[in-house]
């Protein structure tokens, strides 16, 4: 009986404390409640006040890797030789170029792209570009110069739908030091864009063939470089471009200090989906021609002559039904044809050409896993005089790659 | 077929480039209507996909989609509003 009476005496005393309790912890809950929101009113003025600052940098890119399997068969007066190989990670096409990007404002853009692969670490392209008014871009430093459209908007690992790159197609589209305008203008329900380049230019070598990309000039004169590029349709499906490059490419002072390189290039893109079926269609045809001068055969550096004529072609197709669901969806089919036609009776000269087909599986936007067949048939054209003649080669690769936008 | 010289090659392209901009100054560079009043979503899904997927607006955040727009501007030669509108797009 007395427990209970102290149990119940105990009861009626706790209530109590908490009745009496209550206003102040009611006060010292408003108090924590105030302090929160004077917080976040404190937040709220710093973050109105914060200032965004007029630059902003990042880091974009891409990174290309895989595997390549291949067997090469050689024919020359009837005797054949047979060579198999493989690479990891696909020696010929792997790079990892993370591209630096630094906006001052919304007027100036620099662009750096370091790039490691087969060479070592190489620049893809190093400029700046001011946006100067509506229409009007202007850029100098490391350029990619604007032949075709290739390597300038279809060649990185995540864009192209092939392991592969057209042969010969971006070797006539160098990157150089220089200057360019640019500019995309609308013209009623069509569109018009140009682009135009001044470059130390291309450099001679005694064998005939060019390199690139020199930051001292080797001669007094600049290469320009221009392309003009139409879009004819509203919807923007279709592109057409021609562009040329015309420079001297030889060495101030030497006997070939005047030979002109004329290269002329021809672009089509055409991407529409016909639904369910998103249908992409690429295509450049490169003609490249220098002056026909005296050449130094590397084997025994006698001279030699003969036309140094140069053209590439490539037409590429692929079909995807993004309106498809579930996997199928994110498949690709890709094909392409190339041509390779380097200069007949040179220590170099070879008609070749590639079939290329592949496969590709899209596993977000910008990241895609490809299997890509390629077969490759180069006919020598060498000077047999010269004993640079190689007979007919045959190249059969399979790919497996993945390629992603960083 | 005759072949074509190296002489009509820059014949053709070179009277390409006057017709071609002989035409844009004609229409004083103006976009048609039909075209102004085109959304940045419209202009994202008919110009990105001329080199690439159409990529996803969560994919960057609103300051680098302003870097990128100029980037992207200088490889696919975008008109300064197709920039403008289809940069705006990707940052909502």
């Amino acid at each position: 009986m007395r427990q209970k009476i102290i149990i119940k005496t105990g009861g009626v005393l706790a209530i109590l404390q908490l009745l009496l309790l209550a206003p102040k912890l009611q006060a010292q809950q408003t108090v924590v409640d105030s302090s929160v929101l004077d917080r976040i009113n404190e937040l709220e003025k710093q973050m109105a006040a914060k200032k965004t600052g007029e630059d902003h940098f990042m880091v974009a890119g891409l990174a290309t890797m895989g595997f390549a399997s291949y067997k090469t068969t050689n024919t020359v007066n009837g005797s054949s030789t047979v060579t198999k190989g493989n690479s990891f990670p696909d020696a010929d096409n792997f790079e990892f170029s993370p591209m630096l990007l630094w906006r001052h404002g919304k007027k100036l853009l620099a662009e750096f792209e370091p790039s490691f692969n087969n060479n070592g670490v190489s620049v893809n392209w190093a400029d700046v570009s001011w946006f100067a008014t509506p229409g009007l871009i202007v850029r100098a430093g490391y350029l990619v110069l604007p032949l075709g459209t290739y390597s300038k908007r279809e060649a990185a690992g995540w864009i192209d739908k092939l392991a592969t790159d057209p042969m010969g197609i971006a070797d006539m589209a160098p990157t150089d030091y220089g200057v360019e305008i640019e500019g995309g203008l609308p013209l009623g329900s069509s569109k018009i864009n140009y682009d135009v380049a001044l470059t130390n230019g291309n450099q001679l070598l005694p064998d005939g063939t060019i390199t690139s990309g020199n930051i001292v000039d080797n001669n007094n004169n600049k290469t320009i470089t221009g392309r003009l590029g139409l879009l004819p349709f509203s919807n923007s499906s279709l592109e057409v471009g021609v562009s040329g490059m015309f420079g001297k490419v030889g060495d101030q002072g030497a006997n070939i200090q005047n030979t002109m390189a004329k290269v002329y290039a021809f672009d089509l893109n055409y991407v529409k989906l016909l639904k369910p079926i998103l249908i992409n269609i690429k295509s450049q045809y490169n003609i490249q021609d220098i002056d026909k001068v005296d050449y130094i055969n590397p084997a025994d550096s006698s001279t030699y002559s003969f036309n140094n004529h140069t053209i590439s072609f490539f037409v590429q197709g692929s079909l995807r039904p993004v309106n498809a669901s579930g996997f199928i969806k994110n498949v690709e089919l890709a094909g392409r044809y190339t041509i390779f036609n380097t200069p007949a009776n040179s220590t170099f000269g070879s008609n070749q050409h590639t079939f290329t087909i592949g496969l590709d599986y899209w596993l977000s936007w910008r990241a895609v896993f490809k299997i890509t067949y390629e077969a490759y048939k180069g006919n020598s054209t060498a000077s047999k005089t010269l004993g640079a003649y190689t007979g007919l080669t045959t190249t059969n690769t399979l790919f497996v790659h993945f390629a992603i936008q960083l | 077929m005759k072949k074509l010289s190296l002489k009509n090659i820059s014949a053709i392209i070179s009277i390409s480039f006057c017709i071609i901009f002989a035409i844009s100054i004609i229409y004083g560079c103006k976009a048609s209507q039909k075209v102004s009043m085109k959304t940045g979503a419209q202009l994202w899904a008919e110009n990105c996909q001329r080199c690439h997927n159409t990529p996803s607006p969560s994919s960057f955040s609103p300051e680098q989609w302003e870097t990128i727009g100029l980037h992207m501007q200088t490889r696919a030669l975008l008109t300064d509003t197709e920039r403008e509108k289809i940069v705006e797009f990707l940052k909502q």
